[in-house]
């Protein structure tokens, strides 16, 4: 069906969801009213793993002793999803954090995240809508695209207010009186005329079967008490001891540990290990296994078996991609910006008579290169399989993606397959993939019956990643002498990060490369008043995989167009704060925080600093940054400080959301300054910290985060923070050289940071 | 071989070469110290040797024989946090905290050796890398961790 679909070439991204919809008619979970859609509809949970007590819904479970287990279904990868969820419940069910024990369940339906695919405000507890039920049934259960608010930010509190209605009706039916003689405090109902109390605990049996006639309404948010306070993190207290467990920390009886050696080249195969006896005569080497990922050695201890790797000998097919060289690529990424682009997703006016009247129109060329995740923790995934079992214990963005690749490599039914999401010592992207999950598969299944732990060493996760692609931008403006942008060019030379993504995540949802989004999401639909526009793209298909990495397309799209905005200032001899704001009458959340990041960074201040500004919007946030910059000797500046707005809608937690702007910087800037993925004989070049560096201590600058105060529904934060830091940089770099830097990383045209 | 960790003295079977990194993760289960690149450039496997703060990923286990090693598990727990670990919690710094060990090993050899370290000092010492870019609140938290330190003794010197 799939296929017809395809060759009708419909087939985008979207309107999978709209026909898939159509097809699975009948198998969705039946929609009932209210809160037996909670009870039943979303009934298709076990509440495994969630200990003593009672499940009033398929997030909730109190026990006796009125702790109350939360089943929270997104990845803890630090940006805080273990305390502001449970904050969201917490509001609404009236219980202090300190009360909670966090769990990851199952992946079971009532835990899918159904705006990472409808960017739709989600309500399970109200009914979903067609495309939401699929999403459910599937289910689609991921963590990504800064989606964890806005996903659960109705959800969670409806699950804590539906939860505690029933409480207070179990007690109800106790005192023999109505539920609206009857309020709850901090794990407690209590009888309003006799003061009489019980705490949930001791209500959770009776309540759990509970039916409401009705939903709650839900606080208003001036009656907030946990949403929108700096709650701690209940995750910190374990993280600083030793004690979190992360995926390769997971420890099993009789286990063993796996070092993989990957194909030298990309794409390329290891078609033998010519030296087998040698290493297994190894100390400590259990096995040596050919997979079709690469060859293993399985020992009693990681390093004993990255030595059996590192003495391997190997033959290997290269799969014609030896001759792939970073000038190859930049060659065919500049042929491609003179060809026809294959998707203009924005066009508006008349952009070329527009140019072609200027008298001096602007034309730039921007460049980034591949960039790799370099998550803190090196790619691990721990496997037992079984006859017709297997259980998994991983750091993984997507359970859903677990379970799916699990049990298509195995054979093994889902309903045998146990899935332990840990810790993940950082995702960006990179934990959604696959790719480390089958590797560790593939070699557990040559040792049935022995938890194996297949540990990346960094070299060959650095080697092995699904990075951010190269790409260019050509930029072609015309600007009037007042200011205006009387039209705005961009064509943009990129690999579909999307194609190949989704091609490994889940491959009937892969978009082709004119329908993917993400190649120019952050360069469309800019929020400055242009008079004609156009935005275009061309196509590089390469072997190399390419990936999501945190901020996606906004990681480059930034950079060029906020960079490229300061040359139309610059051009015109203007401000370049001022001739943004010029242009931002009709968007006034950005011009907001525009303005709010200007004040806070002392934009236009009469010192020896040099500052630079930049305003995108991504996953549903505003954000502004005023980067300043000292001098500290020729072509070397100290980063004294980022000021940053963030315009999220309604927060949950301003300090997770503070912290994750400053990470969101950092982010940015360890790929400004340093961050380079290069290629040469069809491998990577970089191998590990000493040649892909990051920032680190002396580097980092001051930053100070302003959150704007309004109603609107919450946008995301893990991302939006990381896009503008590059081009506030690159623009203060300017103010002080007058240089205009195309290219990143800085390093590479001399700049050094101190 | 004999190792001294965390006061205790612990035997241990493993070819001398072997970094201590890799003995204390899977020779003795003891997983608070991390594995971050293999080749002493990150300071996620940072644990203080006779005080100094040392990466154990490339430092043979033979050489840290008859020494004092003292893990991020050997500083405190839950319900007795060095002053580190409270000013840690204190500024909320770790994100996903994988890196979080080795700081604050570092920052514990840091204010063992400056207790009151300028910020210059803090650039010179703390090193390590957090992909998360916790640096901002890991320096904050240095200095409340001095502070920390400096009344403790003062309340110590009282009694």
């Amino acid at each position: 069906m799939l296929e017809e679909i395809k060759k009708r070439k419909i087939f985008t991204r979207r309107n999978f969801m709209m026909t898939g919809g159509v097809l699975t008619t009948g198998l969705v979970v039946g929609v009932a009213g209210l809160n037996s859609h909670v009870n039943k509809k979303l009934k298709k949970y076990t509440g495994a793993g969630m200990g003593d007590g009672d499940s009033l819904n398929a997030w909730v479970r109190i026990a006796p002793d009125n702790k109350v287990t939360l089943a929270i279904a997104r990845a803890e990868m630090g940006q805080g999803v273990y305390t502001s969820l449970p904050m969201l419940v917490a509001e609404e069910l009236e219980i202090s954090m300190d009360q909670i024990n966090v769990i990851h369940p199952q992946p079971e339906s009532p835990y899918a995240n159904t705006f990472m695919l409808t960017q739709k405000e989600p309500n399970a507890f109200k009914g979903y809508s067609m495309m939401e039920k699929l999403y459910a049934y599937l289910p689609i259960i991921g963590t990504g695209g800064s989606t964890t608010i806005p996903d659960g930010f109705n959800n969670m509190r409806y699950a804590g207010a539906t939860a505690r209605e029933m409480l207070k009706q179990a007690a109800a039916n106790q005192w023999g009186i109505s539920r609206s003689d009857i309020s709850v405090d901090n794990g407690y109902v209590i009888n309003d005329s006799s003061k009489e109390r019980l705490s949930y605990g001791e209500l959770a049996l009776a309540a759990r079967d509970i039916d409401l006639s009705e939903l709650p309404v839900l606080k208003e948010k001036k009656d907030w008490k946990v949403v929108g306070t700096k709650a701690r993190r209940l995750d910190i207290p374990e993280k600083v001891t030793g004690g979190a467990e992360f995926g390769i920390d997971v420890r099993k009886e009789n286990m063993l540990y796996a070092a993989m050696l990957h194909p030298k080249v990309i794409g390329g195969k290891i078609t033998e290990v010519s030296n087998l006896s040698e290493i297994e005569s190894m100390p400590g080497v259990k096995k040596v296994v050919l997979t079709q990922y690469g060859a293993a050695v399985i020992a009693d201890n990681t390093w004993r078996a990255t030595n059996g790797t590192l003495f391997m000998e190997t033959v290997e097919d290269g799969a014609g991609n030896e001759a792939i060289t970073s000038e190859i690529i930049q060659e065919r990424l500049n042929e491609i910006l003179d060809l026809e682009p294959i998707a203009t997703p924005e066009s508006e006016g008349d952009v070329d008579a527009a140019i072609a009247q200027a008298d001096n129109p602007i034309e730039s060329t921007y460049k980034v290169p591949y960039l790799a995740h370099a998550t803190m923790e090196p790619l691990n995934c721990t496997v037992l399989i079984n006859n017709d079992s297997a259980e998994i214990w991983v750091g993984h963005q997507a359970t859903s993606v677990v379970l799916d690749m699990v049990s298509q490599q195995t054979g093994i039914d889902k309903s045998n397959i146990k899935i332990n999401i840990t810790y993940l010592g950082g995702g960006f992207g990179r934990r959604g993939e696959p790719d480390f999950l089958n590797k560790a598969v593939a070699v557990a299944q040559e040792m049935k019956g022995v938890p194996i732990q297949t540990v990346f060493t960094r070299e060959e996760d650095m080697k092995n990643d699904m990075y951010r692609p190269a790409a260019l931008s050509r930029f072609k403006a015309a600007v009037s002498d007042n200011g205006e942008i009387l039209a705005w060019d961009n064509k943009i030379a990129i690999q579909s990060v999307s194609q190949s993504a989704l091609s490994r995540i889940a491959p009937a949802m892969a978009p082709k490369a004119k329908h993917d989004e993400a190649t120019v999401e952050g360069a469309v639909h800019l929020s400055y008043k242009m008079n004609n526009r156009r935005t275009s793209f061309g196509d590089y298909q390469s072997p190399i995989q390419v990936g999501f990495w945190r901020s996606v397309g906004s990681s480059q799209n930034a950079f060029f167009t906020e960079c490229f905005m300061d040359e139309c200032a610059h051009a015109v001899g203007q401000d370049p704060y001022e001739f943004r704001l010029a242009k931002l009458s009709d968007t006034p959340r950005f011009k907001a925080v525009l303005e709010r990041a200007a004040a806070l960074g002392n934009w236009g201040a009469q010192d020896s600093k040099y500052r630079g500004i930049a305003l995108h919007k991504s996953f549903g946030s505003i954000v502004g940054e005023v980067c300043t910059i000292s001098k500290v000797g020729d072509k070397e500046f100290a980063i004294d400080e980022y000021a940053c707005a963030i315009d999220c809608g309604m927060y949950v937690n301003p300090d997770i959301i503070e912290a994750q702007i400053e990470g969101g910087v950092i982010f940015g800037l360890s790929a400004a300054l340093y961050g380079q993925i290069t290629w040469n004989n069809g491998s990577v070049v970089q191998s590990n910290f000493p040649d892909y560096d990051m920032v680190r201590m002396n580097v980092s600058p001051a930053i100070k985060v302003h959150i704007m105060e309004n109603d609107y529904y919450p946008g995301g934060v893990g991302e939006p923070g990381t896009p503008p830091a590059a081009p506030a940089l690159a623009n203060a770099l300017f103010a002080a050289t007058g240089e205009r830097v195309r290219e990143l990383p800085l390093m590479k045209s001399g700049y050094k940071f101190s | 071989m004999e190792l001294n960790i965390n006061g205790k003295t612990i035997n241990v079977e493993a070819e001398p070469g072997m970094p201590l990194l890799w003995v204390l993760r899977d020779e003795l289960d003891m997983t608070g110290t991390k594995f971050g690149c293999g080749v002493s450039s990150c300071g996620a496997c940072t644990v203080m040797l006779d005080g100094v703060a040392t990466r154990t990923c490339t430092l043979p286990v033979g050489n840290a024989k008859g020494k004092k090693i003292i893990t991020i598990e050997g500083i405190g727990s839950e319900v007795d946090l060095s002053a580190v670990q409270q000013a840690w919690i204190e500024h909320q710094v770790p994100q996903c905290g994988y890196c979080q060990s080795g700081m604050i090993m570092a920052a514990e050899a840091l204010l063992d050796e400056i207790p009151e370290p300028a910020d210059d000092d803090i650039d010179a010492k703390m090193t390590n890398i957090c992909r998360c870019g916790t640096y901002t609140r890991v320096r904050a938290a240095i200095h409340t961790a001095a502070k920390l330190r400096s009344q403790a003794t003062d309340l110590f010197g009282t009694i």
